[in-house]
């Protein structure tokens, strides 16, 4: 919302700048966002005169004007179709410096050198209207700068206000803030309003079907107003609210509004249809035009005006297009209306339209400010377009909206805020802002019926704390709470698997959580999804049911981009549906994924990440966390390929899978080159972690490493060979290693060497050379025994 | 000669020739001359056993120190000339070894050191679901039933009546529901807002929240809170400013304007020179949020606030697209390692 500095001015007689004001206004709730000159473009802009207008050949678009700006006669160029010789017109010389930092210099047009420029009101910041130059009046001295002829000098606060603050929706509203800071008393416009003897309600009836939709409705008969331009003072104003003047009716309507913050609306009395106004609910489909010329087809949530028969107003919203003020205009029913909020805020959103109007009765108006902003309007109306106004207010108000009183305890008031405001003070500052206040303790605070936010105790001990300002409470240097802060064993989980992650040079990664039903349908067929009704767009049209497809696309988002080794994770959650009888879930859980390469250094030599890489990575959790070992058990998964694909398993349990995406999968991702990524669900694993590390004694006697290759079939996994070498050996196998895998040239097809070092020790004593050979030979029987093994070397 | 002479005259020569040596090859070859296998010296130290035991003695140290002397100082003439003519054995310009750390991503670590700062306040963390009920995050927080918020455009709705939480707040209500005060609570998370991606905006973000409630807390204790938190978080020095404004949660509210770290306050294009940054959204726990979860407000007081993670983080480290939050941009990933 846009207010004048100089009305807020005139309204509180206070002589601070515009920024103090600005500031003050900021720091007890009305946050001033922006302040503008409102003459910010008119320096070197001065009355001038159209002396002779001549045409320029070959242009029919533009003449040439001879301009009188007070110091001599120059040659300008013009393109406006209004202007015409003799006229007054607002004229930037050269050196002017006008909207979009557009400076006024000499140019040639069709050969012709121009000297500045005759301007509209859209070049010197005034409003978006370019439809023409500025016409002044005639005894406009010629000279004189336009500021000061049009006593311009104004600035434009702009405001944001939040939606518990209707009452501060206009010029008066803001003006209250300001009184009550420098308390002071508020200068309201005093109405002397001249009554024909006719009364009007013998011209119109006002009758409300629906009065929960519509508490109040008040209406005025004006007679043979004059429609016109609004004068210069009515229409600076306005332009100084950001708001375009219009004629003389409309203008009046919209300077009431901005004023005292209660929408008007005026009718033309003789295009109005009848002389009963019918407030009422629209019926289904019924068919209504707005003035901006749109068509509604309605329905009972749409309040109507209607003339008893048909539509002229979609009420506190907009106006009827058939009943709207024009030129020729010169009978006036004036409405001042008082609207239930959440019939308005309906309303206009099945008309899709929000106006000046709807804006502020769905927040809350003043069902009593409804006199003051009617006979204000129909004052002006007398003053300015010479209208007759008939006696008396048809006012239709069934059931009176009364204030609310509340009790506020001073004491109570300093323990919320633990502030030492005294009871005086409080008592002025309510004072200030118009509440009327008695008593000590408690106070009893009435609170007028344009403060519909003020209903309780701790909202009066808002309006202290805002108008005294939250730098009156002295910060706190103590700090209270509990002796011992606890961390959620999820929390430690998370970081610690950071940093192990982070150790094994993996980057972590952060999805948005939303995803696409399609590729969702593309890696999980079969897994259930949580839609979400209003997406923004396809691609995220669900909450993710794997972390999978996520990192994918990051993947897919780095190799666009060049990046072609990855190492990432992400801890994150998935979403399930629940029912009324059983739970949503958003189980936590980690995707890993790797693609491309190792980094290649000048001593490394790079190598395509692969699967091994993934292992390795969950090995270290597994050895930080202390689980129990991950087994990956071969298993179709759909997403992965059928030659790596696997299932992983803990104590038998499924958590997770892992392998090489598939390359149906990948190609819809856009991902080139092989991936291979891991997910374990986190839920199970966070609480079997083993917490106390048990300390061992540290051995007392010797190893003995031996170091043993053998050739197996490819297909006898490692972990089984390993498991032979502990079973044959027992306990005196303290590790065991494998440190070369060898398939190649020197082997046997079908065949590959395993080179194991297996540190032997024993807890009771040196073993000798012989008692070591005795195992070997126990292991090495053992592995001849079970895999057919040969043992080389040796 | 006697053999005793003959070692001084040798030692003589050859410390006569290591100093005078003009390359590294010819100190190699008076090094095979004089301590070769076939050298002048170690023909002495062989033919010793040929001598009396008296001089053998005698001899056979002298000849032996001349030995060690000369072996160090033909190592330390050597060692000078290899110093100025051959490469040096370490280029400590090559890059180390590689020892690839990953990182872990901004929006991590912002939210470890918030909450690392309020944990040393005595805040507790505690989480939620990111899909809410309306109960939840809504009406429990006392937003009135046709807010704005609660708008299609502003918040996603899901299946099942459920929606993504628009703030971390609920979970206030659910501590509340489960807690007897004091409690003192801070709620990191994602939260979720219906808006087309652009480089302001996007689906997520993420937000900390926190609040405290027990006998006896006041809106002067908030403010000690949240600006003992600004210090620690944006730097000692910087000013803050405390603007009334309106949440339906909290009553008096306000948000939380700090002096722009980037230029003091003089004004800049990051504070759109106004010398302040908007950061942080706060106030006295509304008594109907006590009310609604069964605490009695006249017995109880307490504050809340709320913090974003990705704008502040914005701010600081002067990232102009919220988009690289989420894109797992290695180039962005890796620049916060």
């Amino acid at each position: 919302m846009k207010v004048s500095y100089k009305w807020l001015k005139e309204l509180t007689g206070l002589d601070w700048s515009p920024d103090e004001m600005g500031d003050r206004l900021t720091l007890s709730g009305a946050s001033c966002e922006y302040i503008e000159s409102t003459a910010r473009y008119m320096d070197n802009v001065v009355v001038g005169q159209v002396i002779e207008l001549g045409a320029i050949e070959g242009a029919d678009k533009i003449q040439k004007a001879v301009v009188d700006d007070g110091t001599g006669r120059v040659d300008v160029v013009c393109g406006a179709p209004n202007v015409a010789a003799q006229q007054k017109i607002a004229f930037a010389r050269i050196g002017a410096r006008l909207v979009g930092d557009f400076l006024i210099k000499k140019v040639k047009i069709r050969g012709i050198e121009s000297f500045g420029m005759i301007c509209s009101e859209r070049e010197l910041g005034m409003s978006d209207d370019h439809s023409g130059i500025i016409v002044l009046d005639d005894d406009a001295p010629v000279g004189t700068l336009l500021v000061e002829h049009l006593d311009y000098d104004d600035f434009m606060l702009t405001f944001e206000l939040t939606p518990n603050r209707p009452d501060s929706m206009s010029a008066i509203g803001i003006a209250r803030d300001l009184a009550a800071l420098a308390s002071v008393k508020l200068r309201r416009p005093q109405i002397d309003l001249t009554e024909v003897a006719t009364p009007a309600s013998d011209s119109v009836k006002v009758s409300i079907d629906d009065p929960e939709a519509c508490p109040r409705y008040a209406a005025r008969i004006i007679k043979n107003v004059k429609i016109a331009p609004s004068p210069w003072w009515v229409r600076r104003r306005l332009l100084a609210c950001g708001v375009r003047p219009v004629s003389n009716v409309v203008d009046i309507t919209n300077l009431v509004m901005l004023e005292c913050g209660h929408p008007l609306h005026a009718f033309d009395l003789d295009r109005f249809g009848s002389d009963e106004v019918v407030v009422r609910r629209a019926h289904d489909r019924e068919k209504f035009s707005t003035l901006d010329g749109q068509e509604h087809i309605l329905d009972e949530q749409v309040l109507l005006i209607t003339n008893g028969k048909s539509g002229v107003a979609a009420g506190g919203v907009m106006g009827g297009l058939n009943s709207e003020v024009e030129n020729d205009t010169t009978n006036l029913l004036l409405e001042a209306a008082y609207f239930n909020p959440s019939v308005i805020r309906k309303s206009r959103r099945k008309l899709e339209t929000v106006s000046e109007s709807s804006s502020r009765f769905e927040k809350g108006a003043d069902p009593n400010g409804i006199k003051y902003a009617i006979n204000r309007a129909a004052q002006l109306m007398h003053e300015l377009c010479g209208g007759e106004v008939q006696a008396g207010i048809v006012d239709c108000y069934p059931k009176r909206i009364e204030p609310r009183t509340i009790e506020l305890r001073p004491a109570r008031c300093n323990a919320v805020l633990g502030s030492n405001y005294s009871t005086e003070r409080m008592k002025q500052i309510l004072t200030d802002l118009e509440l009327q206040v008695s008593g000590d303790d408690p106070l009893e605070v009435t609170a007028p019926t344009f403060r519909p936010d003020l209903e309780r105790e701790i909202d009066l001990i808002e309006e202290v704390v805002r108008i005294e300002g939250f730098d009156s409470i002295k910060d706190s240097v103590t700090n209270i709470g509990p002796l011992f802060s606890r961390t959620l064993p999820e929390d430690q989980f998370a970081r610690e698997a950071r940093w192990v992650l982070t150790a094994c040079g993996f980057d972590e990664m952060l999805d948005h959580g939303l995803g696409s039903s399609r590729v969702a349908k593309l890696f999980n067929p079969d897994l259930p999804q949580v839609r979400i009704l209003n997406p923004v767009s396809e691609e995220l049209d669900i909450m993710r049911n794997s972390l999978v497809p996520s990192a994918l696309a990051a993947v897919s988002h780095n190799l666009a981009h060049r990046v072609l080794d990855l190492r990432l994770f992400e801890l994150g959650k998935v979403y399930f549906a629940g029912s009324d009888d059983t739970d949503w879930r958003e189980p936590e859980r980690l995707a890993l994924a790797v693609s491309g390469n190792t980094p290649q250094g000048w001593r490394e030599t790079a190598r395509p990440l692969d699967f091994h890489d993934l292992t390795g990575a969950l090995q270290r959790l597994v050895e930080h966390f202390r689980w129990p070992d991950f087994d990956f058990v071969p298993d179709k998964v759909w997403f992965l390929d059928d030659r790596i694909s696997f299932r992983i398993e803990s104590e038998e349990r499924a958590v997770g899978w892992a392998g090489l995406i598939a390359p149906d999968q990948a190609r819809a991702l856009g991902v080139k080159q092989p991936v291979l990524v891991a997910e374990i669900d986190l839920d199970g694993l966070i609480d079997t972690r083993k917490d106390r590390i048990q300390f061992e004694p540290l051995a007392v006697y010797p190893a003995a490493p031996r170091d043993l290759a053998v050739l197996v079939d490819v297909a006898v996994p490692a972990g089984e060979i390993i498991e032979c070498v502990r079973q044959a050996a027992g306990k005196l196998a303290e590790s065991v290693e494998v440190f070369d895998l060898y398939t190649g040239k020197q082997i046997e097809k079908g065949r590959k060497s395993i080179a194991l070092s297996i540190n032997y020790r024993s807890q009771s004593g040196s073993l000798s050379t012989e008692q070591v050979e005795e195992i070997q030979r126990r292991v090495v029987s053992k592995l001849e025994q079970q895999f057919n093994a040969e043992i080389r070397d040796k | 000669m006697s053999p005793l002479e003959e070692v001084a005259r040798l030692r003589h020569e050859a410390l006569e020739r290591i100093s005078t040596a003009d390359s590294l090859a010819s100190l190699k070859e008076f090094r095979v001359q004089y301590l070769g296998r076939k050298g002048r010296l170690t023909a002495i130290l062989k033919g010793l056993k040929d001598l009396p035991v008296e001089q053998r003695k005698q001899v056979g140290a002298e000849a032996n120190k001349c030995r060690v002397q000369l072996e160090h100082d033909f190592d330390a003439a050597e060692r000078k000339f290899s110093e100025k003519s051959e490469a040096p054995l370490i280029d400590p310009t090559l890059p180390g070894t590689a020892q690839r750390v990953g990182a872990m991503h901004l929006t991590t670590q912002v939210i470890e050191e918030m909450c690392g700062i309020f944990y040393g306040m005595g805040f507790e963390i505690a989480r939620g679901p990111d899909i809410e009920t309306d109960y939840y995050n809504f009406s429990a927080l006392n937003f009135p039933p046709d807010h704005p918020a609660r708008d299609m455009q502003d918040t996603f709705f899901v299946e099942g009546d459920r929606l993504l939480r628009t703030h971390t707040t609920p979970v206030q209500i659910r501590e509340l529901e489960k807690q007897k005060p004091p409690i003192k609570i801070i709620t990191p998370g994602k939260c979720f807002r219906n808006e087309a991606i652009s480089s302001r905006a996007h689906v997520a973000f993420h937000q900390v929240d926190g609040f405290l409630i027990d006998e006896g807390v006041t809106m002067a204790d908030l403010k000690g809170c949240l600006v003992a938190f600004c210090k620690a978080f944006f730097g000692e020095g910087l000013k803050l400013k405390f603007r009334p404004s309106y949440f339906p949660f909290t009553e008096p509210s306000a948000e939380v304007d700090i002096q722009c770290f980037l230029c003091g306050g003089d004004g800049c294009t990051v504070c759109k020179r106004t010398g302040w940054l908007e950061i942080l959204g706060c106030g006295m726990i509304d008594p109907a949020v006590l009310e609604m979860t069964g605490h009695d407000p006249e017995k109880y007081t307490g504050y809340a606030f709320g913090i974003g993670v990705e704008r502040p983080a914005m701010l600081k480290y002067r990232i102009d697209d919220i988009r690289l939050f989420f894109n797992n941009d290695l180039r962005f990933l890796r620049q916060f390692v």
